[in-house]
């Protein structure tokens, strides 16, 4: 039997499991002494080198820099935006890059503990290819009409007893124009942390890790998923290549 | 005074014969340079400095790669006002008689399909549109934001290029 869920210790012993559901506490097996002298991937910055993923240039090419108007603009995005041409606000793509590479650097690291992510978009244009994105690196996505209870009522929804995502990646934190995805509030209800993809008109208060940039153009959410497949990718080989190395 | 012109006249001379014999030693150095090359590859003296000055033209065109001057010299600032710009869009999606163009910017924008030439409006067709506004977005009465459509508007002009109909350059390629 394969442990779908191995818990690594964190440096002063202590095991963290974390329960979604009323399910029984799975076991923690620490393979590792607390006090061992192998890396730990948590110490170093940037463990699975998702910084070289891409530069500034890659997000000017995919447009990630444009905003929508001023008249749409949310005030908790003001910090994020370089300025406004003609009306039509700027990403500063420096702030956006730091950003992302956190974003990244977390996904990677989440990928590696062997968690589930979860990726959202409703903007039709790219839910085909956020779900194809998913489908390539072995993860969910859910783009389709959110029913109320799908995170808070779990167990009675499903039926059975459900392990919930351990990270939800929203490429676009909008359900339609006028109101935010239920699910951004439902992960923070929860404790699930949350990566978002947040543009001038969007709320980044509730996500954890937001990524201030476009979500309406096919060429920027292209990007984002390459980018995400990428670092999650990585975090799986690094996972396969710890647990080779242990058995 | 006679004197002082035929001193002029003299030293005219003698300046002329000056720079002759400077010409003919800088042609007789590159001889030498150019008999020296063949034996050894060394350069120097005017070879060497040419090399070295076109070398320095060459570095400074090396574009800067940080955000704020990548935004200067982009497509966008060239524009200037957007409103009545004409632009080249290329078709990637077709509905019946609805074509949505996307020409570089945030968002495409959806034209009718126009009377004539019809059939040659496909998808990966290039044609040129003329801005009327980036995004459609106003704010209605006691709302707090703008609605978006989340769209541009443009007027579509005409043709460039349709993979349906192949110029004479690409027949010949």
């Amino acid at each position: 039997m394969i442990r779908r869920c191995l818990i690594l210790p964190l440096r002063n012993g202590i095991t963290v499991c974390r329960n979604n559901s009323t399910a029984v506490a799975e076991q923690a097996e620490s393979t590792q002494e607390s006090n061992t002298p192998a890396k730990n991937p948590l110490d170093h910055p940037d463990y699975f080198q998702v910084h070289n993923l891409f530069t500034v240039k890659d997000l000017f090419d995919a447009r990630v820099h444009f905003g929508h108007k001023e008249g749409s603009l949310n005030e908790f995005m003001t910090p994020y935006i370089y300025g406004s041409r003609q009306g039509h606000l700027i990403f500063d793509l420096d702030i956006t890059a730091e950003h992302l590479r956190k974003a990244l650097n977390f996904t990677a690291h989440i990928a590696y503990r062997g968690g589930i992510v979860c990726f959202f978009n409703r903007n039709a244009l790219n839910a085909h290819l956020v779900e194809k994105t998913a489908l390539e690196c072995g993860e969910y996505a859910h783009t389709r009409f959110w029913r109320g209870g799908i995170f808070t009522n779990a167990d009675h929804q499903f039926g059975a007893i459900t392990r919930l995502p351990d990270l939800c990646i929203f490429l676009n934190t909008q359900n339609n124009i006028l109101n935010q995805h239920t699910a951004v509030r439902d992960s923070a209800k929860l404790l699930i942390p949350t990566i978002g993809i947040v543009d001038s008109n969007c709320n980044p208060n509730l996500i954890t890790y937001p990524v201030p940039g476009n979500d309406d153009t096919p060429v920027a959410i292209e990007l984002y998923c390459k980018l995400f497949k990428a670092a999650i990718t990585r975090g799986k080989e690094a996972r396969m290549k710890f647990l080779q190395e242990n058995n | 005074m006679f004197n002082s012109i035929s001193m002029c006249k003299t030293l005219k001379s003698c300046n002329v014969l000056f720079y002759k014999r400077n010409f003919s030693i800088s042609t007789k150095l590159l001889d030498t340079n150019s008999s020296d090359a063949s034996i050894t590859s060394e350069k120097s003296g005017f070879a060497k400095s040419f090399e070295k000055q076109s070398q320095l033209l060459q570095e400074e065109s090396v574009p800067k790669h940080n955000f704020a001057s990548l935004l200067r010299n982009s497509k966008l600032i060239d524009l200037g006002d957007p409103k009545d710009k004409i632009v080249i869009g290329k078709i990637f999606h077709v509905v019946e008689d609805d074509l949505y163009i996307d020409f570089g910017w945030k968002f495409h924008c959806v034209c009718t399909r126009p009377t004539n030439r019809k059939d040659d409006y496909v998808r990966g067709a290039r044609v040129r549109i003329q801005i009327k506004d980036l995004e459609l977005s106003s704010r209605f009465l006691g709302s707090n934001t703008d609605l978006t459509l989340l769209e541009a508007d443009c007027k579509l002009l005409g043709i460039i290029s349709s993979p349906i109909r192949p110029t004479t350059s690409e027949k010949s390629s």
